[in-house]
């Protein structure tokens, strides 16, 4: 019986191959590219309309300038053609084709795949990021803050990015009991972006009611690098604000492991 | 040591009871009833290393619930379960190594990708040496002819060359078993052989052992020498196919042309009866253990002219449909 010790490198050589896959099979929808960075623009604009006028009403709620919610507006926009990527979406995808039966009959971890495959993913859509940023600087002008607050804005977006795809991993493991996720997904995705800070900075949200969505998990995702990179969370406040990351992180990681050992115990492929 | 065995290997799914009509909708939302239905019921079998076993069963007779038990992907509800030594479900990343599976409905190609690449990936997955990958992909581009078409995205493939690709991508890490699952399905008879062909060979030189799902029977003559046989979750059969065919194929058809001038109402022979009709040909059926084929012709020629006549063994399509039909033990006495 063959019992062979693997090095590290050979453990990760899966992994790394599933990302410069994803990334390859993403490049080949050209179509779909494109189309992200003009639904962005187009979103820029009614945003920045809606902020003019709500603005001309009533100047600086909350002390914060109008110049200041447009670059908080335009930063968020920009964050969400990588936030909105869910490589998770497969997981629900091949329970209800059957195809992760398959997917279980390979020597993988299939959490690591899919995490990889997203990042794949990701890494080629955040190129994009460059086009959509020189488009937007059209539309409205984006404040660019000094290298240290970019730098801690940089690590907020990547702890960001983990608690979303966490909250995604999750949310598409339901499909292991219910076999459809839509609903539950919807509700969660309108909850994140209005509750995130993605839509309206949570500083707008009134007295107690600001205070619980910033101690949602939700906050995690937008609303931290955001408010980090227009200043209102200062550098004394970084590492509290890391650290409720990291926390959220450790929370959904665990939650994550529980569902899916229990997920893998209860596979049901369908059909066949 | 066998390289799979099972004993009494049960697995029964539990599922919701669900009733008809916008009430039971509503009731079966908030119930928490629930049926268990026994898909394998107790199957015991022993497989060596190298052979090539046909595993069948009419649909829903639990063949797909064992392959899953195999490959490690469903818990047993009770029962034993080893392959190659490993307990598949404790084990499955493990166990992954040492199988391969092929889906004929299914393809595991990346779809988007051109099929080198989809290569390429499983090197990266089993982490197959570069010179044994090279070897295997040379060997099997060369027996499987997929020359043509490496570069090819997937989604372009004709089915033929989809399940080229997918038989490579199941060997590329030289498994020492492979589960086929209906892998002719959906092919032209030129297509079918060259699986089968492949199938035979691989099983030859690597002495690859090879478990064959299927409907199609002509798969199953032409690559297993043994069946197992499953209906309702229950093993019904365990041997040899030719065994099989002796005990149960216990009828003959005599095939007839007649050429009277006149067309005959009904054909009557002793110890036959007709099967069917179409025009000047007669189908006679008749059971050759208490009437010798010699007899039936004679009794035919003596009361009609012949043109042509022949004799079809029976198939061992019609035996199996039999034994679904009638169930075993019924199949089993003297009709």
């Amino acid at each position: 019986m063959e019992h062979v010790r693997r090095s590290p490198g050979e453990l990760l050589a899966p992994y790394v191959a599933f990302a410069a896959k994803a990334f390859s099979r993403e490049a080949t929808y050209r179509m779909e590219v494109f189309t992200n960075v003009g639904s962005l623009v187009v979103r820029l604009y009614l945003m920045k309309s809606v902020w003019t006028a709500l603005y001309a009403q009533n100047a600086a709620p909350a002390g914060v300038s109008l110049h200041a919610v447009l670059t908080y507006t335009a930063i968020a926009l920009l964050m969400s053609l990588v936030l909105e990527l869910d490589g998770t979406r497969q997981i629900r995808d091949r329970i209800r084709e059957g195809s992760i039966a398959t997917d279980l009959m390979k020597p993988i971890s299939l959490p690591l795949y899919f995490f990889s495959d997203g990042v794949g993913m990701t890494l080629l859509h955040a190129l994009l990021i460059v086009p959509a940023l020189i488009v937007s600087l059209l539309i409205v002008h984006i404040d660019v803050p000094p290298p240290h607050v970019l730098a801690a804005f940089a690590l907020s977006f990547l702890l960001g990015y983990l608690v979303n795809f966490l909250l995604n991993f999750l949310m598409n493991c339901v499909a292991f009991w219910t076999l459809e996720t839509f609903a539950v997904q919807l509700m969660v995705r309108w909850m994140s972006d209005l509750l995130g800070g993605q839509v309206v900075p949570l500083i707008f949200f009134p007295g107690v009611f600001q205070k619980i969505v910033l101690a949602l998990p939700f906050a995690a995702i937008y609303s931290t690098p955001l408010l980090i990179y227009v200043g209102t969370i200062p550098p004394s406040g970084y590492l509290a604000a890391w650290g409720a990351q990291v926390g959220w992180f450790i929370v959904f990681a665990l939650l994550s492991a529980v569902i899916w050992h229990a997920a893998q115990r209860r596979v049901v492929v369908q059909g066949g | 040591m066998p390289i799979i065995e099972t004993q009494d290997l049960r697995k029964v799914f539990r599922s919701l009871v669900r009733r008809p009509g916008v009430g039971g909708t509503l009731r079966t939302l908030f119930s928490r009833e629930y049926e268990d239905k026994v898909a394998v019921e107790g199957v015991t079998m022993a497989l060596e290393a190298g052979e090539l076993v046909g595993y069948i069963g009419p649909n829903g007779a639990g063949k797909s619930t064992t392959i899953k038990m195999l490959t490690g992907i469903l818990v047993p509800t009770s029962g034993v379960v080893r392959v190659d030594g490993l307990v598949p479900y404790e084990q499955r990343r493990r166990n992954a190594r040492n199988i391969g599976v092929v889906f004929g409905q299914r393809s595991q190609l990346y779809w988007d990708l051109p099929l080198i690449e989809s290569f390429e990936l499983l090197r990266a997955i089993y982490g197959i040496p570069p010179t044994r990958y090279r070897a295997n992909l040379d060997h099997f581009t060369e027996t499987l002819d997929m020359g043509p078409f490496l570069r090819t995205p997937v989604r372009q493939l004709s089915l033929g060359q989809r399940m080229r690709g997918d038989f490579a991508a199941a060997m590329l890490h030289d498994p020492r078993i492979v589960f086929l699952d209906e892998p002719t399905i959906g092919l032209d008879v030129v297509a079918k052989e060259a699986i089968r062909e492949f199938i035979a060979r691989v099983n030859r030189e690597r002495g690859t052992t090879f478990i064959l799902t299927t409907h199609d029977l002509a798969d199953v003559e032409r690559l297993c020498r043994r069946i197992v046989l499953i209906d309702r979750g229950t093993l019904v059969y365990d041997g040899e196919i030719d065994a099989l065919r002796d005990r149960y194929g216990t009828h003959r058809t005599l095939v007839v042309t007649l050429c009277e001038p006149t067309p005959v109402e009904t054909l009557t022979v002793e110890g036959a009866e007709v099967e069917s009709h179409a025009g000047d040909v007669w189908r006679l059926r008749f059971d050759r253990r208490t009437v010798s084929a010699e007899v039936v012709i004679r009794r035919v020629a003596d009361r009609y002219r012949v043109s042509d006549l022949s004799i079809e063994e029976p198939e061992l399509e019609s035996i199996i449909r039999r034994i679904y039909l009638e169930g075993y033990s019924e199949a089993m006495a003297p009709a």
